[in-house]
C-alpha cells in the first residue's frame, strides 16, 4: 500500500535510517519491475539537477540554518540518502557550466558549513545568531550569483533531444572508418552520435567492437533494432546520453578510436573544446580521434531557421578544427576532403 | 463585531488552497460573518482582496476566530501560535520535503520547516479541519485536540460548463488520434507526471500506438517542469505529450469532457481535486492509491497499488476498451461528489467555524447552528 506514515509522524518519531526517504520507500518501489521498465524510469532520474551549483548552495544553506533554528528538536528531514549524489546528473551540470574549480569550491563550502554548524554548538546564542545571519547572507548572495551565471550561460537549457536535427551523412567515410579503428584493434571504437547508421554498419560489418552513443532515444532504439543488439551476436553496445556526459564517465585510454559527429557541429566553442579534451583523454596511445565536420553552407541549408538560431553553435571550418586540435595537444591532425557529400574528416593520431 | 478571518501565506487564483480560501470567505460573508483574508506575501492578482497579517493587530476584535489555511511554511505560524484569539487549522497537507529535495533544495527546506510548524501550531488550535481523512490523521498525530473532516469548499457542483471553442478544437484533434490521456495537477515532483509519460511510452509501443497525453498544470517547480519536457523529447514523444497551463475553469472542463481517461499517478495527495472534477465530468479515472486518493475515488475508478509503466498502460488500455466497465465507472464517478459530501462542504465548513466562534464568544454571542461535526474517519466509500 503506497500510503505511508504521515509526514509529521516521520518528523517526530522517525529513525535516522528512515529520514530522507520518500514515503514507503523502505522497499525499492521498482523492485518488481522489469529491467526495461526500470531503465525507462531511471532515464528520468538522470534529469534531476541535484549536484548543480544552485542545488549545492541551497543544501549548504539548509544545513546551516535548519538545525540551530530548532535546538533540541529532531529535524523534519535529515537530508538525502548518501548515495543519491550518484543517482542523478551529479556534478556534471556544474562542471559543464563553470568547471571543476567552482564545483570544488561549492563542495568545500558545504563541508565548511557542516563544520561551522558543529562548532556553533559551542558558542553563545547571541554569537551564534550573528554568525548564522552573516554566513546565511553570504551563501544566499553567492547562490543568487550562481543562478544568474547559470541562466546567462544556458538560458534556454535545451539539448539535442529537443531539436529536430538531420542525420549526418558520413557515407564518404565508410571505407576509411575501419582503418581508423584498426589503429588499436584491441580496444573498442566509440561513435559519438550515430548519424544515419552507415558508419555503424561499416564498423560492425568488419567485426569491430563499437560503442554507440546518442542523446536521441529513437535513434538509439533504431540502431538497436537494426543491429539486433539484444542478441549479443554483434559487438555493439548503445547508450542514450549526451556524448560529453558519456565520455566523462569513461576511464583514461580505454577506447581505440573516438569518432565525433553532430555534437561537435552544434556545440558552442566551449562545448567543442570539452568534447575534444574528453575524447583525447579517452583514446589510448596509438589510437585515433576523428572529428566529422559538416560544411557550414550545408549545415545552414539543412536546418530549419528556429533550430539553426537556437542551437548554441555551428560547425567550424576544418582549418579551424586543425587549429583547435593543435591547441589542445593534437598537433598532427590532418584534414580529409570528402569524395561525395558535405562532411569532412579531421583525423588525429593520439601520441604514444 | 467579532469575525472569522482567514490566514493564508499567499492567495493565488487557480490554486486549490487559494480558491478554497476565497470560496470560504464568500460563504462566510454571505452568512453575515465579518471575514477578511490576511496574507504574508501578496499575489498581484489578489492583492486588492487581502491584508497583510500584521495589520490584523489593528483589526482584532475580542471573540475573533482565526482560521489558518495550512499547506506550506510561513512566518504567520509562530505569530498565530502566540495570538490570544481562537485558532483553527484548515489543513490541506504538507508535501513531504523528500519529493522536492532532488529538484529544489530550497523548497525542500521550507517543507521540512512546515512540518515542524504544524507540530507547533496543532496543539494550540481548538479545532483541526482536514480536507480528507488522510489529512485528519496527520492533524491528530501532530497533537490537534479536536479534528473533523470537511472536504474542500471550491469544487463546483454541478461541474463547470466546457468552453465551446476549446472543446471544438480538442474534439477536432481527437478525430485524428488514438486514446487521449489527461493528467491534471501542478508540475511538482510529488505529482509524478514522469510516471504517466513513461506509461504512455509503453502504451504507444504496445497497445495504443496513437495514444496522446495532455498534462494540465502550472510549472510550479521549473526544474521539474523542464525535466518532464526533456523526458518526453528523449523518449521521442515530442508531439504525443502536450503541456498546458494558465487555462480557465471552462477550458479545463473542455479537456475533461474531451479526454478518454484521467491518469493520476501522484505519490502524495491531501485530497486530489482533479479526481473529483474528472468524475463529475464523466471521465473515468486510473489512479495510484496514495495518500487521500483511495478515499476520494472509492469504487468509482481504477485504483492501482503499484504503478509500473507496463501495468498502467495495460490497465488504461483495458479500461478504454471495455465499454461496459467504462460506463459503470462513469455512472459511479458522477455520483461520487455527492457521496463525498462536496455539495454541502461549504455549508459544513461554515457551520463548523460558527460553532467554534460561538464557543469563542460564549454560546449566546454567536449561536450558529449546532451541526454535528463529521468525525475524523475515512470519507464514505
Amino acid at each position: 500500500m503506497p500510503a505511508g506514515p504521515p509526514t509529521c509522524a516521520r518528523g517526530v518519531g522517525a529513525t535516522a535510517e528512515d529520514r530522507g526517504k520518500p514515503e514507503n520507500q523502505d522497499a525499492d518501489p521498482r523492485s518488481g519491475l522489469s529491467a526495461e521498465e526500470r531503465g525507462l524510469l531511471e532515464a528520468f532520474d538522470r534529469l534531476r539537477p541535484q549536484g548543480s551549483l544552485g542545488w549545492h548552495f541551497d543544501d549548504a544553506v539548509r544545513r546551516l540554518v535548519e538545525p540551530p533554528q530548532f535546538p533540541g528538536r529532531p529535524n523534519g528531514w535529515a537530508g538525502l540518502p548518501v548515495d543519491l549524489w550518484e543517482r542523478g546528473r551529479s556534478t556534471k551540470a556544474s562542471e559543464r557550466v563553470l568547471g571543476d574549480v567552482v564545483t570544488t569550491v561549492a563542495q568545500d563550502l558545504s563541508e565548511y558549513t557542516d563544520r561551522a554548524v558543529e562548532e556553533s554548538h559551542q558558542r553563545s546564542e547571541a554569537a551564534l545568531d550573528e554568525f548564522r545571519r552573516t554566513v546565511f547572507d553570504a551563501v544566499r548572495f553567492l547562490a543568487a550569483r550562481v543562478d544568474r551565471l547559470e541562466s546567462s550561460t544556458d538560458p534556454l537549457g535545451m539539448e539535442a533531444a529537443e531539436f529536430d536535427l538531420p542525420a549526418i551523412d558520413a557515407s564518404a567515410w565508410l571505407d576509411a572508418a575501419p582503418t581508423w579503428a584498426a589503429a588499436r584493434p584491441d580496444l573498442p571504437v566509440l561513435l559519438g552520435e550515430l548519424g544515419d547508421d552507415g558508419l555503424l554498419a561499416a564498423l560492425v560489418g568488419r567485426g569491430t567492437d563499437v560503442e554507440g552513443v546518442d542523446p536521441r532515444g529513437p535513434v538509439v532504439w533504431a540502431a538497436d533494432a537494426a543491429f539486433d543488439v539484444g542478441s549479443g551476436r554483434v559487438g555493439l553496445v548503445t547508450a542514450i546520453a549526451e556524448v560529453i556526459d558519456h565520455l566523462r564517465g569513461l576511464p583514461d585510454a580505454s577506447r581505440g578510436c573516438v569518432v565525433l559527429s553532430g555534437c561537435v557541429d552544434r556545440a558552442d566553442i566551449a562545448g567543442k573544446v570539452g568534447l575534444i579534451d574528453e575524447a583525447h583523454r579517452v583514446v589510448a596511445p596509438g589510437g585515433a580521434l576523428v572529428v566529422l565536420v559538416t560544411e557550414q553552407s550545408a549545415w545552414d541549408a539543412s536546418l530549419a531557421p528556429v533550430v539553426r538560431d537556437l542551437l548554441p553553435g555551428r560547425p567550424l571550418h576544418p582549418e579551424t578544427w586543425l587549429a583547435v586540435l593543435e591547441h589542445r595537444g593534437l598537433p598532427a591532425a590532418t584534414w580529409h576532403r570528402p569524395a561525395n557529400g558535405s562532411v569532412h574528416a579531421v583525423v588525429s593520431e593520439v601520441g604514444r | 463585531m467579532s469575525g472569522i478571518h482567514l490566514f493564508v501565506p499567499m492567495l493565488h487564483v487557480r490554486d486549490a488552497v487559494g480558491e478554497h480560501t476565497r470560496a470560504l470567505r464568500d460563504l462566510l460573508v454571505a452568512d453575515g460573518v465579518d471575514c477578511r483574508i490576511y496574507i504574508e506575501n501578496p499575489d498581484p492578482n489578489t492583492v486588492h482582496e487581502t491584508r497583510h497579517y500584521l495589520e490584523y493587530e489593528d483589526d482584532a476584535v475580542p471573540g475573533d476566530v482565526l482560521v489558518y489555511q495550512m499547506a506550506t511554511r510561513s512566518d504567520m505560524v509562530a505569530w498565530l501560535a502566540a495570538r490570544p484569539e481562537t485558532v483553527v487549522i484548515n489543513y490541506h497537507n504538507i508535501t513531504p520535503p523528500e519529493y522536492f529535495a532532488p529538484w529544489n533544495n530550497w523548497i525542500a527546506r521550507h517543507q521540512a520547516l512546515a512540518v515542524l510548524e504544524l507540530q507547533d501550531l496543532a496543539p494550540t488550535a481548538v479545532l483541526g479541519i482536514g480536507v480528507s481523512a488522510f489529512d485528519a490523521d496527520e492533524l491528530r498525530r501532530c497533537g490537534c485536540p479536536e479534528v473533523v473532516v470537511v472536504p474542500v469548499a471550491n469544487v463546483r457542483i454541478p461541474p463547470t460548463t466546457p468552453d465551446p471553442t476549446t472543446l471544438a478544437a480538442l474534439r477536432e484533434q481527437q478525430g485524428e488520434d488514438g486514446p487521449r490521456w489527461l493528467s491534471v495537477g501542478r508540475l511538482a515532483p510529488n505529482k509524478a507526471h514522469q510516471d504517466t509519460i513513461a506509461a504512455l511510452f509503453v502504451a504507444r509501443a504496445t497497445t495504443s500506438p496513437d495514444a496522446r497525453l495532455t498534462i494540465v498544470g502550472s510549472p510550479s517547480e521549473p526544474a521539474y517542469a523542464r525535466a518532464l519536457r526533456r523526458y518526453a523529447a528523449e523518449l521521442g514523444m515530442h508531439g504525443a505529450v502536450t503541456f498546458v497551463s494558465g487555462i480557465s475553469d471552462s477550458q479545463l472542463a473542455a479537456h475533461y469532457v474531451s479526454a478518454d481517461v484521467l491518469i493520476m499517478l501522484s505519490e502524495h495527495e491531501g485530497f486530489g481535486v482533479p479526481l473529483v472534477e474528472a468524475m463529475s465530468h464523466g471521465l473515468p479515472v486510473v489512479a495510484f492509491a496514495a495518500g487521500a486518493v483511495p478515499e476520494v475515488v472509492g469504487d468509482a475508478g481504477v485504483l492501482l497499488e503499484e504503478k509500473g509503466p507496463r501495468r498502467v498502460a495495460q490497465e488504461t488500455a483495458a479500461l478504454c476498451d471495455d465499454r461496459a466497465r467504462r460506463e459503470s465507472l462513469v455512472v459511479a464517478g458522477r455520483a461520487r461528489p455527492a457521496a463525498l459530501g462536496l455539495d454541502r462542504a461549504g455549508s459544513d465548513l461554515v457551520a463548523a467555524l460558527l460553532k467554534v466562534a460561538g464557543r469563542a464568544q460564549g454560546a449566546s454571542a454567536v449561536p450558529g447552528p449546532d451541526v454535528p461535526l463529521r468525525p475524523a474517519s475515512p470519507l464514505s466509500h
